[in-house]
């Protein structure tokens, strides 16, 4: 783990224990989002304390869920839906037929021999 | 000092005649036609000819698609402008009805070319890349004029080879002239057919038409109907040969009333103030 990484970790208990400003919690939140180890760390440590808290009789305690969909899958499920798209256009080119290229190119064209 | 000329007086002559005969009432255009497809098969052939001003009407129907055209031409010198109007109807599917779902377009083309040229109409667009230059439906139209030989009446001739299409070529010729027969009804008696040669527009004529002793005055003139309703009748001229007639009588400012009919003899009916019926028939002039 890079020297970075332990300062951001840092940040994260800072932030988790409210210890800070405005400004700090802004730009943890602007790491956080384009740097996804870090704000798995967030997320594992707020499951540890909210654990905590429940363990301890806090009866508001909720554990927050970790997002479901990963980049893969959601990749994955696009091009399925991509897949599914063309073929179903295609199939009902086939069976109710469209309006077959340009309308130009459909119109009568006279040409001089 | 006084210059030479290279054409003599003969040849200004000939070269007046020629030009007259090429543009004035003497000319017989004729529009010669061929269908075809994919260049190969020959679905139909005939001519359409008649006087300078005449149009061919085109018409190809089959059970999914029908093809209207008004062809005209403006002579322009050794060229000629011709323009075409064009009504397409597709039919692109069935509804879940089970009827026909049909697609209409109209448009208009125009090209220019010389007497005696072949002008390809493809009548659903131009052949698609990699597709052979003649694949498809298409129409040869070759432009002639020549002298008419004192023949005014348009000609006609039309020979289908696939019986599966219906292929129409017509002459549109709109009258100069139009030959108007008249009687006057009452009851059972009948006057004496009473026939004259009324041009379109021209000033009206005071006739006579007498039945039963008693002679009956009207005012007669030949006028254009009124434009059609709909832009396809309009277009592609389908009352070119109906003419109206316009009867009023002397004493009456206004008219008596107005017949319009095409020139094929068939009579129309007009009731009269006086309790007479004046029946009119159209028919083409006489050919000359």
């Amino acid at each position: 783990m890079s020297d970075s990484h332990e300062h951001w970790l840092k940040q994260i208990d800072a932030e988790l224990d409210g210890e800070m400003s405005l400004a700090e919690r802004a730009l943890l939140a602007k790491h956080l989002a384009a740097c996804s180890h870090c704000s798995g760390a967030r997320a594992s440590q707020l499951e540890v304390r909210v654990a905590l808290a429940r363990s301890a009789g806090d009866p508001h305690a909720r554990v927050v869920p970790r997002p479901t969909i990963r980049g893969r899958a959601l990749a994955f499920w696009a091009v399925m839906a991509l897949a599914v798209g063309v073929a179903g256009g295609w199939l009902a080119h086939g069976r109710w037929g469209g309006p077959g290229g340009s309308l130009e190119d459909s119109r009568a064209a006279i040409v001089v021999h | 000092m006084r210059r030479s000329s290279s054409i003599s007086a003969p040849g200004v002559f000939a070269l007046a005649a020629l030009l007259w005969a090429a543009q004035g009432p003497g000319t017989r255009v004729t529009y010669r036609v061929r269908v075809v497809q994919d260049g190969l098969l020959e679905l139909a052939r005939g001519s359409v000819s008649g006087p300078a001003g005449t149009d061919l009407r085109f018409a190809l129907r089959d059970d999914t698609a029908e093809v209207e055209a008004l062809f005209q031409i403006v002579p322009e010198g050794d060229t000629v402008l011709v323009s075409a109007e064009f009504f397409t109807r597709r039919r692109i599917n069935r509804s879940r009805r089970g009827l026909g779902l049909w697609e209409q377009d109209s448009y208009r083309r125009s090209v220019r070319l010389a007497w005696g040229d072949t002008a390809r109409v493809h009548l659903f667009g131009r052949p698609r890349r990699g597709a052979a230059p003649d694949a498809g439906l298409w129409v040869h139209v070759v432009l002639v004029r020549g002298f008419s030989g004192g023949e005014g009446r348009p000609a006609e001739e039309l020979e289908v080879l696939d019986a599966t299409m219906n292929i129409v070529l017509e002459a549109v010729v709109r009258p100069r002239r139009a030959r108007v027969v008249m009687n006057l009804v009452r009851g059972d008696t009948v006057s004496g057919p009473r026939g004259y040669d009324l041009v379109p527009e021209a000033p009206a004529r005071r006739v006579q038409l007498a039945m039963a002793g008693r002679t009956t005055t009207l005012e007669i003139g030949l006028t254009r109907p009124e434009p059609a309703k709909s832009a396809r009748d309009r277009v592609l001229a389908l009352d070119a040969d109906v003419v109206c007639l316009r009867i009023a009588t002397p004493e009456v400012a206004q008219p008596v009333g107005v017949v319009c009919g095409r020139l094929n003899d068939v009579a129309r009916r007009l009731p009269l103030p006086g309790g007479d019926t004046l029946v009119a028939t159209f028919a083409w002039p006489a050919g000359r």
